[in-house]
């Protein structure tokens, strides 16, 4: 009786789009109470649509609702639009719109100055939302990108917000202008990957619909090889979505737009995105083991390479924007081990194996939801720290512990939560990425490749605990720096309220794996043989206690998290270590390295700007000058240089109708030699 | 039955395939007239607008009911016809809507302006309707011409006279290269009429008299579409001339280049293709050839552009490339796409068009650099020219999104079966990724960049409305690409027969 009006969810978002943007000037604090409530609708929405999706016999047999009407044909095929309700969608839809709500609640105190401006910013976050709702409760792949694009452009005109006046001077106004662009270019690189991926998938399958093309039998008869394309283009828009290695550069310059839309964008939406598509995918994706290692190896590497650059960085909010990066890599790292003990199992018809890759896979879920939280509740408090002193820089902090007790010991959760300290909501799923990823080093040829991963991992849950701790006691412990002083103290109730509602559950949200988490977000082969997510088999509370506990290397992770905390200790709160010594004082190569982000924005400025800027000089200089230039001669040969006067007047028209004919004479050639090896005629 | 044509072949009897032409004859007869009777440019507008209304009442009429007819030989209305029609009136509706209000079109010869404007579109829907070498060459000339005078009559810029002068010769350089080849055309087939060529050239086979035919038609055409590389007058053209003019030429004159293309090679070919006794696949290639390197210098030009109008008319020159991905692929889905991205074209690139005008109306400049801070400025403004832009880049649900996607998928499949033209859809998309870089820089400058003023900007009231109305098209077409897709896939299989 609600999953029939699911297309309320993103609806309802939208037409607070629309009355904000309208009526917003008139309405108090830019029509901010509108947007809360689009998202309160929302997740009211969301709950009544689990519940009843839960308790109907459709959740065991499917596993999910659909519903769709004719679109528009393409051709032969018909585009439907329409929702998809499963266990993954409506999990989806509670956290994206349940965290978006205390979003916009604490930008009520956060925006309060930026005047008429705040109804362009809640007119946009509302859109913002409602493009990851819909994205989620899409029935289609063509659905889904409308909604996907719609996100990438709201990001565009989000992180350039502050473009006309930046708080902080005019060189950040060109700061946020470039950086919303270049978020936009380089997803958009992604999102032609994704076209082409729909493009092969509609040719292979003939539909775009999930219930078509996640049929077992319909995968079954298409070429692999035509899967693997589409999964590899596909995977390449998650890319640049969730900013995965190699198109990781944007997401930290996104940092330019206002600290609310870098919680909205690294905790509800937008790099989630990327996370729910390789979910949603997934059984695409395991019919071919390859694809699901390439995708474990980029999460791999993203979490590795994003985490060293978190290592030296004196930005708040960048330093929060990398450990994103980090944490996105862990999901993809559990996707993708999971989906290559999955596709293993499928191809050699192992139970167990599957069981195992359905680990994987609520393990990736778990993290992206733990993450969240966590990640929301730190974006915020960082905000609040941002609000209080003016500054970004953590060595202009420090000490506000004092000042700022709830932020403070909000974030300290946070922190803990998200470097794994035991028993905190980041504990339990870094721990079954880990386990996933160790597991799936024991199968299969390139098995070996996670285990390095694996390897990889553990370091970086290392440099985790390290960087957030060394965020927290340069910001709220050591000596006051010239921005405390500066303070005004605790941020407003409107913005401390949504930091200790997330704070709860940033702490306890993990626990969920312990109380059959895993019953709802697994991924099985039914008995009709089909992929089903949800109604698995849980593990229990006993049996993941177990899992967990007895193995050695939970207490290895857990030594190492437990001394990075230390160290971070030693070296900001207590200043008994100065970390000056170890990296010469900023000199040392490695530390350059971190702080240019291993050169890579270097990278991505020659090839991109270079080349494409080149390339267009070039195409211009030969368009302009070389043809001119040969026709000029051209002509003034034939013609000779009696006429010159002419020329000035009509400016290079004679140019002109010279390339009409030598385009008659290279078209001439062009057929000739067409039907000459071509063999036509 | 609500739509019934009856009304119109009971006025106009045997002239019926021509109604809407004829009614905009007069019109552009009588508004000489009415301007020296009243001296008001609103009365000759008003006049206008409901001459264009009522052609574009009879025309719906037409269509909707399905009327066939043919006069005379010379001119055949069927589906094809109607709705090109359609879409060459929806060019003139919005031209002549806004030439009223633009302080760059004429003041002196206001009447002669809009005389001539009329007697274009007429030109070039009796290209839509033409069954006969001949009439389409009158029409493609009486379109030209019209179109000379219409670049230069913006008497106060010196570039508009330079660019009128490019564009006449050559432009009567590709029209000597036309008539030649239709002559060839003559003399291999010896008709004028396109149904009986194509049956004499199915018997034939091919020819190198057809070669040169064919050859000489191209340039002559694609001249009218500027493909590269007959392209380079147009960038001058857009830049001088009036922008409603820039945007007739843009949105409407090119078209009939494709219309020309469509008619003669498309049922040629078809027939050719019918008795496989002469081979498309090699003339396939040079319009995919052509369709390539088109969409790829137009977009790639574009982007070192700084001033607005050449960029436009650059990336017209890509989505000629786009379109002419129709030519290459010959199938009848192929061009029913091509026909939906040519009417998608009319409001995108004619929106992103009127918002230039207006902006120059009201005294903004053509640098992409002085429409920063617009955002502030005039919101409505900026937001309908954001939203044409990223529909010209093909950002979902625009129009223009739906319509390349239909277009480029013609390009893969042709009934569940891959064609041998991936490789050009592959090109398109990589394009379109490309084409976004500088229709974003445009939007930069108008909601991030800083402006030097804050102070409000009132367009004209005519302007406003016409922008108003691309703007619904290019939201409503993105969403509901049915409404007129439907027409066009009729449309499609009437010129496929």
């Amino acid at each position: 009786m609600f999953v029939e009006y699911t297309w309320l969810v993103p609806l309802v978002p939208m037409l607070c789009f629309v009355i904000v943007g309208a009526f917003g000037k008139k309405m108090p604090e830019g029509g901010g109470p509108v947007a809360i409530f689009g998202a309160l609708f929302a997740f009211v929405m969301s709950v009544l649509i689990s519940y009843e999706f839960f308790t109907s016999a459709a959740y065991s047999d499917p596993g999910f609702i659909t519903a769709q009407i004719a679109w528009f044909s393409i051709g032969d095929f018909t585009i439907n639009v329409g929702y998809y309700i499963d266990s993954l969608s409506c999990l989806m839809i509670l956290f994206a719109s349940f965290i978006s709500m205390l979003i916009f609640i604490y930008s009520i105190g956060y925006m309060h100055g930026e005047g008429v401006k705040k109804r362009r910013y809640y007119a946009e976050v509302s859109l913002f939302l409602t493009g990851m709702l819909g994205l989620a409760v899409s029935s289609n792949f063509l659905e889904m990108f409308v909604f996907w694009e719609a996100m990438g452009l709201c990001s565009y005109l989000l992180i350039g917000f502050w473009g006309f006046t930046h708080p902080n001077g005019d060189d950040a106004a060109d700061n946020a202008a470039s950086a919303a662009k270049k978020a936009f270019l380089v997803t958009r690189l992604g999102d032609v990957c994704l076209m082409g991926g729909l493009f092969v998938l509609l040719y292979a399958f003939g539909s775009l619909d999930y219930v078509t093309v996640f049929d077992t039998a319909a995968m079954a008869a298409v070429d692999p090889n035509m899967i693997m394309l589409a999964s590899l283009l596909i995977f390449g828009g998650v890319i640049g979505k969730s900013a995965q290695f190699p198109l990781l550069d944007w997401l930290p310059d996104a940092m330019a737009g206002p600290t609310t839309v870098s919680a909205l964008i690294h905790a509800a939406t937008m790099v989630k995105a990327g996370v729910y598509l390789v979910a949603r995918c997934f059984p695409l994706f395991t019919q071919n083991p390859e694809v699901m290692l390439f995708v474990g190896l980029i999460g791999g590497i993203t979490a590795f390479f994003a985490a060293t650059m978190a290592l030296n960085n004196m930005n708040i909010k960048k330093v929060l924007a990398y450990s994103t990066l980090s944490q996105l890599g862990y999901m993809f790292l559990a996707l993708g081990a999971g989906g290559y003990m999955m596709a293993l199992g499928i191809q050699s018809g192992d139970n167990h194996l599957i069981a195992a890759g359905a680990v994987g896979y609520t393990a990736g879920c778990l993290h992206m939801v733990n993450h969240a939280f966590f990640k929301a509740l730190l974006f915020l408090g960082s905000g609040s720290v941002i609000h209080a002193t003016g500054t970004e820089d953590m060595r202009e902090m420090g000490g506000l512990h004092k000042k700022m007790k709830i932020t403070s010991i909000t974030m300290l959760i946070g922190s803990l939560s998200i470097a794994g300290f035991p028993l905190f909501s980041g504990f339990w799923s870094k721990e079954l990425v880990l386990e996933a990823a160790m597991h799936a080093g024991d199968y299969g040829v390139e098995g070996y490749l996670f285990t390095i991963m694996w390897v990889l991992a553990i370091v970086t849950a290392f440099m985790t605990a390290f960087y957030m701790f060394r965020m927290w006691f340069m910001t709220f412990k050591g000596k006051p720096g010239h921005g405390t002083e500066h303070s005004h103290g605790e941020s407003p109730k409107s913005m401390t309220a949504p930091l200790v509602v997330l704070s709860a559950f940033a702490a306890a949200i993990g626990c969920m794996i312990l109380f059959g988490f895993d019953e709802y977000i697994t991924i099985g082969i039914n008995g009709a043989g089909q992929f089903q997510v949800g109604s698995g088999h849980g593990h229990g509370m006993v049996g993941w206690l177990e899992d967990i506990f007895l193995s050695a290397y939970t207490y290895l992770t857990v030594v190492l998290v437990l001394a990075a905390i230390g160290i971070a200790y030693l070296m900001y709160s207590k200043k008994s270590v100065d970390p000056g010594k170890i990296n010469r004082n900023g000199n040392s190569l490695l530390y350059r390295a971190l702080s240019n982000r291993w050169y890579f924005p270097q990278l991505y400025n020659r090839i991109g700007w270079g080349l494409g800027y080149g390339v267009a000089k070039g195409v211009e200089f030969v368009d302009r000058d070389v043809i001119d230039g040969t026709v000029n001669a051209l002509s003034a040969a034939v013609v000779g240089g009696g006429e010159s006067l002419s020329r000035v007047q009509t400016g290079n028209v004679r140019d002109y109708a010279a390339m009409v004919m030598i385009g008659v004479v290279l078209l001439f050639a062009v057929i000739v030699a067409l039907f000459y090896f071509m063999g036509g005629a | 039955m609500i739509f019934d044509s009856s009304i119109v072949t009971s006025v106009f009897g045997q002239f019926a395939p021509i109604a809407p032409m004829i009614v905009l004859i007069i019109g552009a007869l009588v508004m000489p007239a009415v301007f020296f009777a009243t001296k008001r440019r609103g009365a000759v507008t008003g006049v206008a607008m409901a001459v264009i209304l009522i052609s574009i009442l009879f025309n719906v009429l037409m269509l909707a009911d399905g009327y066939q007819g043919e006069y005379a030989g010379l001119f055949a209305y069927d589906a094809f016809s109607g709705v090109m029609i359609l879409l060459f009136q929806a060019v003139i509706f919005l031209t002549a809507l806004v030439s009223v209000s633009s302080s760059e079109t004429t003041r002196m010869h206001y009447g002669a302006y809009n005389s001539l404007l009329l007697a274009a579109a007429v030109g070039m829907m009796f290209v839509a309707t033409a069954s006969d070498l001949i009439t389409i060459f009158l029409g493609i000339e009486l379109a030209s011409i019209t179109s000379y005078v219409l670049v230069a009559m913006k008497r106060s810029d010196p570039r508009a006279a330079e660019a009128a002068v490019k564009y006449v010769i050559i432009g009567g350089l590709s029209t000597a290269l036309t008539l030649y080849g239709l002559s060839m055309l003559y003399g291999v087939a010896g008709t004028t009429n396109i149904a009986d060529i194509a049956a004499a050239l199915s018997t034939q086979g091919f020819s190198w008299a057809f070669g040169i035919a064919m050859i000489t038609m191209i340039a002559g055409f694609g001249f009218k579409i500027a493909a590269v590389p007959f392209h380079a007058w147009a960038p001058d053209v857009y830049e001088g001339a009036a922008t409603p003019v820039s945007m007739f030429l843009g949105t409407g004159s090119k078209k009939v280049g494709f219309v020309a293309l469509f008619k003669i090679f498309l049922v040629i070919f078809v027939a050719a293709n019918a008795t496989a006794s002469f081979a498309t696949e090699e003339m396939q290639y040079i319009f995919a050839i052509i369709a390539a390197i088109t969409m790829t210098v137009g977009n790639v030009v574009a982007i070192s552009q700084t001033n607005i109008k050449r960029m436009l008319a650059y990336s017209s020159i890509a989505q000629a490339g786009y379109i002419l991905i129709v030519m290459a692929v010959m199938t009848e889905y192929a061009l029913a796409s091509g026909m939906f991205h040519m009417f998608t074209h009319v409001f995108m690139k004619g929106g992103a068009f009127l918002v230039v005008g207006a902006l120059i109306t009201v005294g903004i400049g053509e640098k992409i650099s002085d429409y920063r801070g617009l955002a502030k400025r005039a919101p409505f403004i900026a937001f309908a020219m954001t939203v044409f832009l990223f529909a010209l880049a093909g950002i979902p649900p625009l129009a223009g999104f739906t319509s390349k996607l239909f277009l480029f998928s013609s390009a893969i499949y042709d009934n569940g079966v891959m064609t041998q033209w991936i490789w050009l859809a592959f090109i398109a998309i990589l394009n379109s990724a490309i084409s976004l870089y500088y229709y974003t820089r445009v939007v930069k400058a108008m909601y991030i960049e800083k402006g030097d003023t804050a102070e409000r900007i009132r367009i004209p009231k005519t302007f406003a409305a016409a922008i108003a109305i691309s703007f619904v098209f290019v939201i409503v077409l993105g969403v509901f690409p049915q409404l007129i897709m439907d027409f066009c896939a009729d449309a499609a299989s009437a010129l496929f027969g």
